[in-house]
């Protein structure tokens, strides 16, 4: 969104409180979602919860085409459609509702900061595993992205998602790796993660923030969903402190969920 | 170990923001590396800058020449905690995601800087046939990298970014303001890789003489950072002398250095001040042989 429409629609949001009706919108849950948008789906309805504002999650299959900006998950509130953790962020902030207000610059700084290295690396290797890899995008990307579809679209489709990553990657400078050094960056980011944690139950001091949200919506999707390879799971297993973050996340957000 | 990246200028060793972060680096650790600048060769096409020679092997990317240097025992962030390790990824990925893709467009996507400050430097840097080719080349690289990873929906141009491309990277100046405070170095008193990246990326962005850009504006009101950019150039590119030699004392070198430079350029230029004159059409005697200084100037614009 451009900034006029950014600062148009955080005064439009101010003025209105948060509807009962909001609804989460995503790709099909069992068929059709992939590791990367089912991580920042799950980001997304963390850091609702956290705020405590209620929302209905709804899959679609065309969620993707739906989103004003090409990317899921997208919130519909009231009569605006925000989409991705960051633009939702500023516009439950709008709303006055926000996790991070205690914090000083310094702080405010270091969030900004780690959220980018998850961004930048888990993210991206996500995208990697899924498209780059071809065992992985044979097996699982291609089939569950075309679900929906019938024949020749589903190919088309897929094929052409495909190519948009591979040409994202090198663009950035990822199309020259190999698996092996995807799978070292995750760790390393996962060891950076784990010393900033430390043995606080969350990342600043004891309440949660938006960078809580999106590392528990990435490493859980991570460490709970089948690849063709379990890589990446165990490089996270290695870091005993965000599995215990992860579960005590897990327990006090979504424990109607799991009971 | 020879290290290959673009020549200097506006008073920094380098123009290219990555060669800069590895001649930082250099410096910070001590590494031993001679610098050869791909300007007026052949280089300037084949060759992705930086790149480090160390015998057989060659490594390009900013981030992969650090690692090899730390492999090699050249490493500035020896007496960092893991945290404060953690917390250089943080940033690093940070300038990388913010204040990059700013950086690129200001520098090659803008059309007033393009035409009047980047394209003229780099295309008279390059030998003959590639002074076409090489900026062109460059400038279609940022703005794919750009339209690819900020860009979107089909729909959007690069017009509808640039705001949003711009309001990040002021944010990300900001972020980085409060996290140095009023300290020399990001880390305690000497520099790490960290303060490499983010001297690198902003150096070029203070010291070049941009027509349009509010991002430089910016960052000039951000006191504290230009302090830091400006404390390292004097501390570690001022002297002739290499590695990381006691402060003080550089600095009162370094200030001595200056000042005979100063005096040196004051009677160059009143030599070539006398030179014009001598060569004036209403006084017109002949000057057959060129005069050394002015040769050693090597700048060919008449009087």
């Amino acid at each position: 969104m451009s900034l006029a429409a950014e600062a148009f629609v955080s005064q439009i949001a101010a003025v209105e409180p948060w509807p009962e009706n909001a609804t989460l919108y995503q790709p099909l849950k069992d068929d059709q979602i992939l590791l990367s948008d089912c991580a920042s789906s799950l980001a997304v309805q963390t850091y609702l919860r956290m705020c405590g504002l209620p929302v209905q999650v709804a899959c679609k299959a065309n969620a993707e085409y739906m989103s004003p900006s090409g990317k899921v998950p997208f919130v519909h509130v009231g009569n605006q459609v925000v989409s991705e953790l960051g633009p939702i962020v500023q516009f439950t902030k709008a709303k006055g509702h926000s996790l991070s207000d205690g914090l000083d610059d310094v702080q405010r700084a270091e969030m900004k900061a780690y959220m980018e290295l998850v961004h930048n690396m888990l993210l991206t290797a996500e995208l990697y595993v899924q498209w780059c890899d071809d065992s992985t995008a044979a097996e699982i990307s291609r089939p569950r992205y075309s679900s929906p579809y019938s024949w020749p679209l589903n190919h088309i489709l897929a094929y052409q998602k495909q190519w948009d990553v591979r040409r994202k990657m090198k663009a950035i400078g990822w199309g020259g790796k190999c698996l092996e050094q995807v799978y070292e960056d995750v760790s390393q980011c996962c060891q950076a993660l784990s010393q900033r944690l430390g043995t606080q139950p969350y990342f600043f001091n004891k309440h949660p923030t938006e960078l809580d949200a999106l590392v528990f919506g990435h490493l859980f999707t991570i460490l709970t969903t089948q690849l063709t390879s379990s890589e990446l799971a165990e490089r996270i297993k290695r870091c005993s402190n965000l599995l215990a973050f992860c579960k005590h996340i897990e327990h006090t957000y979504f424990k109607d969920k799991s009971a | 170990m020879e290290l290959r990246c673009w020549g200097g200028d506006w008073g920094l060793p380098s123009v290219h923001a990555e060669s800069l972060v590895v001649l930082a680096y250099c410096k910070f650790s001590g590494a031993n590396v001679t610098v050869s600048p791909i300007d007026w060769t052949w280089r300037t096409l084949t060759v992705t800058t930086p790149e480090l020679v160390c015998g057989d092997s060659t490594v390009t990317e900013p981030a992969d020449i650090l690692n090899f240097l730390r492999k090699q025992r050249f490493n500035a962030d020896y007496e960092l905690t893991a945290r404060q390790g953690a917390d250089t990824m943080a940033y690093v990925a940070l300038v990388e995601e913010k204040l990059r893709p700013a950086l690129l467009h200001t520098f090659w996507v803008d059309a007033e800087n393009y035409a009047n400050l980047t394209r003229p430097w780099f295309a008279s840097r390059s030998p003959f046939p590639l002074n076409f080719l090489v900026p062109s080349r460059h400038a279609n690289n940022a703005l794919c990298r750009i339209l690819l990873s900020k860009v979107e929906s089909p729909l959007y141009s690069i017009t509808e970014v640039e705001g949003k491309l711009y309001s990040d990277a002021k944010e990300c100046l900001n972020l980085l303001s409060h996290r140095l405070g009023g300290d020399h170095y990001f880390f305690g008193n000497s520099p790490s890789s960290l303060d490499a990246f983010v001297f690198g990326f902003m150096a070029p962005l203070h010291k070049a003489a941009l027509p349009s850009c509010p991002l430089q504006s910016h960052l000039r009101q951000l006191a504290n950072l230009t302090g830091f950019i400006d404390n390292i150039l004097a501390v570690y590119f001022s002297g002739s002398q290499p590695g990381s030699p006691v402060p003080v004392q550089e600095t009162v070198d370094a200030n001595l250095q200056k000042l005979t430079q100063l005096v040196n350029k004051e009677s160059n230029l009143i030599e070539k001040m006398d030179d014009n004159l001598r060569s004036s059409p209403q006084l017109k005697p002949r000057r057959p042989e060129p005069k050394p200084c002015l040769a050693n100037e090597g700048s060919s614009t008449p009087a």
